[in-house]
């Protein structure tokens, strides 16, 4: 079952580009990720999706439901955290998670006590003497406390600390595995390898890839550094296949996509001191579709 | 309810230093009616000496200042003035607040329509003014029966003094469709000051020169003061066209408010 289904959202700013044409489904209880650099439009898909802003054309549903007709309902269900938190800078915090709480038909004291606890956050500090990571926690406690089925985040570990943010992906994983979606934006490539199983990679507005975050990494890319005992040539690697072809102090670095047997041969046919062979990151993967211009 | 009582606990500041401002101020303006009304004859020379288009903009009928309900008209020009104030800003904030301290995400991100939010904020405004009205209509009543032992129509005064919560009124309803319309707005005050002065300013300008269809661009003219001391009662036509722009006005900023863009910090 799908929980957001987004067709063809187009968005414009008067005649400034938000996002165009963007399609794509979150399933249940998934982790999924959305990436692309700033101004690509992942912001702008996130708050339409809200309904802080209406879509130019295209249409987005939640739980089966259309996001502005049927906002109010789906917003029961839907915890947010922006980008950057503001809250009513003279309340305390724990006056400010009450009054969260007091839109949502149920009694939730006792998870804002867990999540203050795991967040580790001073309940009787006004807002404007929180630090800029500790309004992040107030935030994060705030989209959580009342037990969203969807959880929908924007940047959400820029401002916190390592360890909180450790703390804050168990939480997440946690919410997850009692059956929250959960869908979150960023441009930091190695969190969402951590916890997305599926990503979608938007640019200048539009979707480029959408894909499980094992097949990003599989797509039969492989990063491999020979080192070589005696001086070579590095074009000896120069095949089909291989691209950002390196040599530093008789390493020899490059990418390899293609059929892994005909540079195993290669390699063979040499000889070499040390052979690494490793999956690339996500983010190799990334600027490789960004250059591309795919 | 959480939303009005929060809206409400919001305003609690500037509403005790605008109703302050209202009681010292009404309570400095009777206090010295003793004085005035004792040497009315002076003071009505004085007055005479003034230009006649310069009583006219300033709303002194010579003939009236000696008497209570005269002397309350004349001064009450200032307070409306101040009142206007207080009311266009509450207006002006209410929606851009949200914007300007960027709480909007917040907000809109709550199971609640911006139907009810504009509700809400618009039912904890007017109660805000209500209790403004509440303490300067006892202070003012119990400060004239002070001033001015003698027998004077209480229910003229009433009527005077009501002016004030319809002036507000009309000025909260103008800073929310204004509010609505340009939603970046920075500084509430100078932008509530200048149109609330404007209008001032042109409603003098209109008592010159005694056209009756130009009153109704300023509000502050919607309520003629010696005609409500002559007939114990409001002409109905402006009724009409104050209750006719605070129903558009705030109609209008229902439906603005619910179409529009919510911007990204």
């Amino acid at each position: 079952m799908n929980v957001i289904e987004i067709n063809n959202l187009t968005k414009y700013y008067g005649k400034e580009r938000g996002i165009i044409d963007v399609s794509l489904n979150v399933e249940e209880k998934e982790i999924f990720g959305f990436i692309g650099p700033n101004g690509a439009g992942k912001t702008t898909t996130l708050r339409t999706l809200l309904a802080l802003i209406y879509p130019t054309s295209g249409s987005a549903t939640i739980f089966g439901m259309d996001c502005i007709k049927y906002g109010t309902e789906i917003k029961k269900e839907i915890g947010y955290l922006p980008s950057e938190v503001f809250y009513y800078d003279k309340m305390k915090v724990i006056d400010l998670l009450k009054y969260s709480a007091s839109f949502y038909k149920k009694d939730c004291s006792k998870r804002i006590k867990e999540l203050t606890e795991i967040m580790d956050l001073d309940l009787h500090k006004r807002i404007d003497d929180l630090s800029f990571g500790n309004k992040k926690k107030v935030g994060i406690v705030q989209g959580l406390l009342h037990g969203p089925k969807l959880i929908i985040l924007d940047e959400p570990t820029s401002g916190l600390d390592p360890l909180m943010q450790q703390k804050f992906f168990e939480l997440l994983q946690e919410e997850n595995k009692k059956g929250a979606t959960i869908l979150f934006s960023s441009h930091i490539l190695g969190e969402v390898q951590r916890l997305c199983n599926r990503v979608a990679i938007i640019k200048e507005g539009k979707i480029i890839q959408l894909e499980k975050i094992s097949a990003l990494q599989e797509n039969n890319y492989k990063k491999i550094k020979v080192q070589t005992t005696a001086n070579l040539d590095q074009d000896y690697f120069n095949i089909e296949g291989v691209s950002n072809l390196e040599e530093k102090q008789n390493i020899i670095s490059f990418l390899f996509r293609g059929n892994i047997n005909s540079i195993m041969k290669k390699i063979s046919d040499i000889e070499i001191a040390n052979v690494w062979i490793e999956e690339p990151d996500l983010e190799e993967i990334f600027l490789h579709y960004y250059e591309k211009g795919v | 309810m959480n939303m009005f009582l929060h809206e409400l606990k919001a305003y609690r500041k500037s509403a005790i230093t605008w109703t302050s401002a209202l009681v010292v101020l009404i309570i400095l303006f009777l206090s010295l009616f003793p004085s005035i009304s004792k040497e009315a004859e002076e003071f009505k020379k004085i007055l005479e000496g003034f230009p006649e288009a310069i009583r006219i903009a300033l709303g002194l009928s010579v003939e009236n200042i000696g008497s209570i309900l005269g002397y309350y008209s004349y001064i009450f020009l200032y307070i409306s003035l101040v009142g206007a104030i207080q009311a266009m800003n509450l207006g002006l904030s209410l929606i851009s607040k949200e914007l300007r301290e960027k709480t909007a995400d917040f907000l809109l991100t709550k199971p609640i329509t911006r139907t009810q939010i504009m509700t809400y904020k618009l039912l904890s405004a007017v109660t805000s003014l209500v209790i403004t009205n509440v303490f300067y209509l006892v202070t003012a009543t119990i400060m004239a029966s002070w001033v001015e032992p003698n027998e004077y129509s209480t229910k003229v005064f009433l009527l005077l003094s009501l002016t004030l919560f319809f002036l507000q009124l009309i000025f909260l309803a103008l800073g929310i469709i204004v509010s609505v319309m340009l939603p970046k707005i920075k500084s509430v005050l100078s932008i509530s000051l200048g149109t609330v002065f404007a209008f001032f300013i042109m409603g003098a300008l209109v008592s010159t020169t005694g056209d009756q269809t130009l009153r109704y661009f300023t509000p502050f003219k919607y309520f003629d003061f010696a005609y409500i001391v002559q007939n114990s009662g409001y002409e109905s036509s402006f009724m009409i066209a104050a209750i006719g722009f605070i129903a558009i006005a705030i109609t209008a900023s229902y439906y603005i408010y619910s179409k529009s863009d919510i911007h990204a910090v």
